[in-house]
């Protein structure tokens, strides 16, 4: 039985000359995972908020969108609040109150329920999702992935029958975002809850998913079951997007059925492929680099009496070297390059920058020339109205004489291709482009060592391939780039070498090819996919490559 | 393990206004120096011993202060002890500032262990059984404070690593706090809109809002309640009929000790111990059952 039907359904935002939606024709039914994916701006997150009338966005809608027969702008209040959910991106701005138990009653206490049924629910729906042990805290002390469990729980309080979810772990760490996808799949196989996804991690979501929705540009590509949505997507440029075993099969001309997940994809390469075991991937040499940044015997801690964040940590980087620091979540990866760009101070060891301790560095001339971070959240990194104002400042406050301004800022906005945002408001962009900006207003101050905290949070497949183009660039005009990543993938196309942080250092180091394929957990799906038969493929490019070298 | 702030958010209240009301409005000293030794005992209960070290160096200096201060000051009272400057020290307003000093600390105290002890949500519940708005707004409040303290550390720290103000020199400190609160405010609207879309899409807004919380009015609420009222009731009326009135001013007259004024002590004495034994009981009891862990 269909629950929600949508019909011709086209969109226009209010003075935009294209339209965001057109034409879209989909039903989805009861009990359904509907996973809906594209490239950034193909309307997709318009879509989903058009599902439900509260947080519609304002302009000319046509058609028709039905849920449970009756038209959203019908829809009684009350049962839209109650049965339609919705979970946003951003785990921090949809949290209303301060305490835990008050954000999961917040929905019931709107609907009026009465203090004891409240009582009930609230415990049941903590106890399901495993909130009871912080269920008194206070929601800022809470992780990233708590918050967004949170966010679910408070909306699974009211019981809807449909979930409505943007992109509800593209801000997560892989494992806090497998373990919000599982509990979805828990909710839908165990509660029969329909979910509508929008998402653009797919790896682990495609194979969850009953039915995928394609869009581009507004309109609906292909819209059928996962396996069949991946070879018709064959060739497409969203193909970057989808799981690792899909991309190999797809570059594979074999007639077979389409694998989703590691298990099927190595399965799919045994039987395929059996004759190239044993085949190697050659590593890239490594050139010897003249070391740049050194730190040697650092140890850091918040507060006296806390355990240290970082203890003994020794590092080099080659000049011109592009380095990802991996690590689990809350190892101290982050901290560790706040230390390294003189945010945070070691109580011991230290850190010399051309030979030169960091220490001594005095008055921001570290900051000249020398190093920049880019934070995790590039939305900290303005602090004007627009684009360009905010570039000039830093340029003034770093002593450029104005005659130069705008010569200087057009030679960055040219390369990156960001003249056309200059003078946008910088909370107007996507989150792809809050970073190019943010990242050329870094290099504005010419540094040599760039230090990168999460580049790739919140970003679709395409804007990945984009900043590691970006990145290889800078690499070439002589720049060292240090990145910290949960994102495997990324680490293993971009970088030189790569490095695991466990127990506040430095553990394991080597290129990626070693460095992926020695590791059997903190590793990307490739090289799970393909180590049996090749040894030293980490990137699904790699590993299709091997196997058409086989077949010529 | 903190049996007195499980007691229910508005007998905390009631007893926390009754001890500071009746501290504040007495001006006998003997009511005073009880109501400091209960808030003493109590805050020392709640905190860690290097906090009980600092804290006690900080009120001691303080009541000093204040003692040594008042008579400099203050020229009334009959019975001179010296002359400064042509100006008397008398012996009235040496003890008077010692009562203002008694007097400050107390209150002082009782506020500290009712910050510990009034957590945010018991707050929200209290303000929102008198105006169910204010409580949703409060919570909102309490959420935002933190979530903006901690952008703005972040919005400065990344100005700093990219050389934005980065030096240790005022001029650059100040520049740096002024563009990290135009920005905030910018950020504050923009989480703003998130934030009540997320309300508005849960249903804020419908008819008949309830308020939840998880407070419950036990047995030993009502018996608090109860043995709190009787001894306010006690010590309130023996301050009506003047069996507590005590002068500093012209001369210090002698602190009241008939039969009456003993049970009003003693009443008063109990509101304002009753924490500490509470508490003291609480942790006997506690490690009489660890004991049989």
């Amino acid at each position: 039985m269909e629950i929600l039907q949508i019909k011709d359904l086209s969109f226009k935002y209010p003075e935009a000359d294209k339209k965001a939606l057109d034409g879209i024709n989909i039903s989805v039914k009861k009990g359904e995972f509907v996973l809906v994916c594209g490239a950034s701006g193909c309307g997709k997150t318009t879509l989903l908020r058009l599902l439900k009338n509260e947080i519609a966005p304002f302009g000319e809608k046509t058609g028709e969108i039905l849920y449970d027969g009756v038209p959203s702008e019908t829809l009684d209040k009350r049962k839209s609040a109650c049965e339609l959910g919705f979970v946003g991106q951003n785990p921090d701005e949809q949290i209303v109150t301060d305490k835990v138990w008050h954000e999961l009653a917040f929905g019931l206490e709107n609907l009026g329920v009465e203090k004891n049924e409240i009582r009930s629910r609230v415990g049941e729906m903590a106890s399901f999702f495993g909130i009871h042990n912080w269920y008194h805290r206070k929601t800022d002390e809470l992780s990233d992935g708590q918050k967004q469990l949170l966010n679910l729980a408070s909306v699974m309080v009211t019981q809807p029958k449909i979930l409505l979810l943007d992109e509800p772990s593209s801000r997560l760490d892989p494992i806090a975002a497998a373990d919000f996808i599982a509990t979805l799949q828990r909710l839908n196989r165990e509660l029969g809850l329909t979910v509508i996804l929008v998402e653009h991690r797919l790896e682990d979501v495609f194979p969850v998913a009953d039915k995928v929705i394609a869009m581009e540009n507004g309109k609906v590509l292909f819209f059928d079951e996962p396996r069949t949505v991946c070879k018709k997507m064959k060739g497409n440029p969203l193909e970057s997007g989808l799981p690792s075993a899909v991309r190999i099969f797809n570059s594979l001309n074999v007639s077979d059925e389409c694998p989703l997940t590691v298990r099927e994809g190595r399965n799919f390469l045994e039987k395929n492929f059996a004759d190239i075991r044993g085949a190697v991937f050659e590593e890239k040499t490594q050139i010897e680099r003249e070391t740049i940044l050194e730190a040697k015997g650092v140890c850091f801690r918040y507060e006296k009496n806390l355990p240290d964040v970082v203890s003994g940590l020794d590092l080099k980087v080659g000049k011109g070297e592009i380095l990802s620091i991996l690590g689990g979540n809350g190892s101290g990866k982050t901290t560790t390059l706040n230390i390294l760009a003189g945010l945070d101070k070691p109580y011991k060891g230290k850190i010399r920058l051309n030979g030169k301790k960091t220490s001594d560095y005095k008055g921001g001339s570290l900051y000249r020339k020398n190093l920049a971070l880019l934070p995790q959240n590039p939305k900290t990194v303005f602090i004007k109205d627009r684009v360009d104002e905010d570039f000039i400042a830093l340029l003034k406050a770093t002593g450029v004489p104005a005659s130069e301004h705008e010569s200087r800022i057009n030679a960055v906005a040219k390369r990156f291709g960001i003249l056309n945002l200059l003078d946008k408001h910088p909370y107007d962009l996507s989150g792809g482009e809050q970073q190019k900006c943010a990242l050329c207003k870094l290099l504005l101050t010419q540094p040599q060592i760039i230090l990168l905290d999460e580049p790739t949070k919140g970003f679709d497949a395409c804007s990945k391939l984009q900043l590691s183009g970006l990145l290889r660039e800078l690499q070439s005009d002589g720049k060292t780039i240090i990145a910290v990543t949960h994102d495997m993938e990324f680490a293993a196309s971009v970088s030189d070498r790569c490095a695991l942080f466990f127990d506040g250092r430095i553990i394991s180091q080597g290129t990626p090819e070693s460095f992926f394929s020695g590791n059997s957990f903190y590793t990307t799906a490739a090289s799970r996919i393909s180590r049996d038969i090749i040894k030293g493929a980490v990137l699904c490019e790699e590993v299709s490559q091997c196997c058409r070298r086989a077949d010529r | 393990m903190r049996a007195f702030s499980s007691l229910h958010p508005a007998v905390s209240m009631l007893h926390f206004a009754a001890v500071v009301a009746v501290g504040m409005f007495s001006t006998n000293p003997v009511i005073e120096v009880l109501s400091l030794a209960g808030g003493a005992l109590f805050c020392a209960t709640l905190t860690s011993p290097e906090q009980k070290k600092k804290d006690a160096v900080f009120y001691v200096f303080m009541m000093l202060a204040v003692v040594i201060t008042n008579p400099l000051f203050s020229h009334n009272g009959v019975t001179e002890l010296l002359f400064i400057n042509g100006n008397p020290i008398t012996l009235e307003s040496v003890i008077y500032g010692c009562y203002m000093a008694v007097t400050a600390a107390s209150v002082m105290l009782w506020f500290k262990v009712f910050g510990e002890i009034m957590t945010s949500d018991k707050i929200v519940f209290l303000f929102g059984r008198l105006l169910p708005q204010i409580s949703l707004v409060l919570s909102m409040a309490f959420r935002y404070v933190p979530l903006i303290k901690r952008q703005a550390v972040k919005v400065s720290r990344a100005q700093k690593a990219m050389g934005l103000y980065s030096s240790e020199k005022v001029v650059d400190r100040i520049r740096s706090a002024v563009s990290v609160i135009s920005v905030l405010i910018g950020w504050s609207l923009e989480n703003a809109v998130e934030t009540a879309k997320s309300m508005k899409a849960r249903g804020y807004g419908l008819k008949g809002k309830t308020n939840y919380s998880d407070f419950r009015f036990t047995k030993t609420d009502f018996c608090f309640v109860f043995g709190c009222l009787f001894l306010l009731v006690i010590t309130v009326s023996g301050m009506a009929i003047g069996k507590l009135d005590f002068y500093y001013y012209p001369s210090i007259t002698a602190v009241p000790s008939d039969i009456y004024s003993l049970i009003c002590y003693a009443a008063y004495g109990l509101l304002a111990f009753l924490p500490f034994t509470f508490e003291s009981g609480e942790m006997i009891r506690w490690k009489y059952y660890k004991s049989r862990i």
